[in-house]
């Protein structure tokens, strides 16, 4: 299944509007109706990513917009007839003062599925963004496949993260969840964690947060206790 | 492999590398490793990971200073590598090391003068690679040299924490040659790609392993500083 989505979000009259919302199956954007900011949901509308799909959404948030995007339900990347694996790239540009946040649920790597998922994002000097991602080797007692994610966030000409992880072959030290979660447009932090979570500024603005947990749940848990090292946050 | 590589990849070089242990000692202090058999899942681990990054980067830095580039483009490299390193203690040993191997390279192979001018504490795969160039090896010397680093490091380290046979943990290493190879054939492949376009593999449970290493550090004596 290949699929070329697109979201754009702008502010007008002291509330973002959605200018532009093309779904294209299986990538499927249900607006939510609130308050000032737009929110919209991810959804899948078929099985995938199956092997061979070739999904892309690109989301442009105009100067001073607010966007979340988030997801419904949990990813299962799922093995399919063509031995190339699936593909997936959200593209992301968000103009000055303009906010946006992609809060998927957890991507479950099936065995024998072949994924790769990439996310640039683009940010004018004062945007902001806030990128969390899951991703769970396997259902439980399952060998993973191999799932490749690629975050690339540059902000005006300085790139301030990129990382290519390789799940499946790398292991996470015996443990089943990644977590992470990327803030920038928020005050510097002091580094701060556990045994298997830790908040670290980015060297050029921004900061990470990383959790490595048995199961979801603690995962979630150790996100939030990072979380708390910004009392200030207003996300 | 040329005289210049040997002398970087060499243990005996007075850069200061004999204080890192590359997250050893964590997962030591962790009980992560306690036997002989638990250290070639990690040293693998770290060469495909930490040492892929740095072996391209050092290719990259090797085929830039054999070709004379302007200092933009080491401000561009350093920053790409700053993008890819995201725990503050893993940023912080990297430019520790830099800084030690600058310090003893400078005098042997001045040209990497327009480097240290731009970036006083450089990532240790940058300088390394570009110390390299200047002493005329080729990018996949420079890789290789940088790989191979990034497994004798820890693998002497654990020699020195855990008392593993000398002999045996060689041998490790010595098993590791054609995933070095590896590693050293596919930075060359990169070495004058633009920087953004550079390997990025990331290592979470390492830069989770480096960041509590740096707290413990703190608190606590440690024997190395990484």
């Amino acid at each position: 299944m290949k699929a070329d989505a697109r979201l754009v979000a702008e502010y007008r009259d002291g509330r973002t509007i959605l200018r532009e919302l093309r779904s294209m199956a299986p990538l499927t954007l249900f607006p939510k109706r609130t308050g000032g900011d737009a929110v919209v949901h991810l959804v899948n509308s078929a099985t995938s990513p199956l092997g061979g799909d070739d999904l892309r959404l690109t989301v442009i948030v105009g100067a001073g917009a607010r966007l979340r995007l988030s997801g419904v339900a949990a990813t299962l990347a799922l093995p399919g007839q063509h031995a190339d694996g699936s593909h997936s790239t959200l593209d992301v540009h968000v103009e000055r003062g303009g906010r946006f946040e992609y809060l998927p649920e957890p991507t479950v790597v099936t065995s024998r599925a072949r994924h790769t998922a990439e996310l640039f994002a683009s940010l004018d000097d004062d945007a902001r963004l806030r990128v969390r991602e899951v991703l769970v080797l396997g259902r439980v007692g399952e060998r993973p496949g191999s799932l490749r994610t690629t975050q690339r966030i540059v902000r005006g000409q300085v790139p301030l993260l990129h990382q290519t992880l390789d799940v499946g072959s790398l292991r996470f030290a015996a443990r089943r969840v990644l977590a992470t979660e990327i803030l920038v447009g928020e005050d510097p932090v002091e580094p701060a964690g556990g045994d298997w979570w830790s908040v670290t500024p980015l060297a050029a603005g921004g900061a990470l947060f990383t959790a490595l947990a048995p199961d979801a749940v603690t995962a979630a848990k150790d996100l939030d206790r990072a979380r708390a090292c910004f009392p200030k946050m207003s996300w | 492999m040329d005289v210049t590589a040997l002398l970087l990849a060499d243990s005996r070089f007075p850069g200061g590398g004999h204080v890192h242990s590359g997250g050893l000692e964590e997962a030591v202090a962790r009980k992560l490793i306690t036997v002989e058999r638990d250290l070639p899942e990690f040293l693998h681990g770290r060469l495909w990971t930490v040492g892929l990054m740095a072996a391209s980067f050092a290719a990259a830095a090797a085929h830039a200073a054999r070709r004379g580039v302007h200092s933009g483009y080491w401000r561009r490299l350093d920053a790409e590598l700053d993008a890819r390193t995201p725990s503050v203690a893993q940023r912080e040993a990297s430019r520790a090391q830099g800084r030690g191997t600058a310090r003893a390279g400078r005098i042997a192979w001045p040209a990497v003068a327009e480097l240290l001018a731009v970036t006083p504490r450089p990532h240790h795969p940058i300088i390394t690679g570009a110390l390299a160039g200047a002493g005329g090896s080729l990018p996949r010397d420079a890789a290789l040299a940088v790989a191979y680093l990034a497994v004798s490091g820890p693998a002497s380290a654990a020699v020195r924490l855990l008392g593993f046979d000398p002999l045996h943990v060689n041998a490790m290493v010595a098993r590791l040659a054609p995933a070095l190879e590896a590693v050293a054939d596919e930075a060359a492949v990169t070495a004058g790609a633009d920087p953004s376009e550079l390997p990025a593999p990331g290592a979470p449970a390492l830069d989770l392993l480096a960041e509590a290493h740096l707290r413990h550090h703190k608190e606590e004596v440690r024997l190395f500083a990484s």
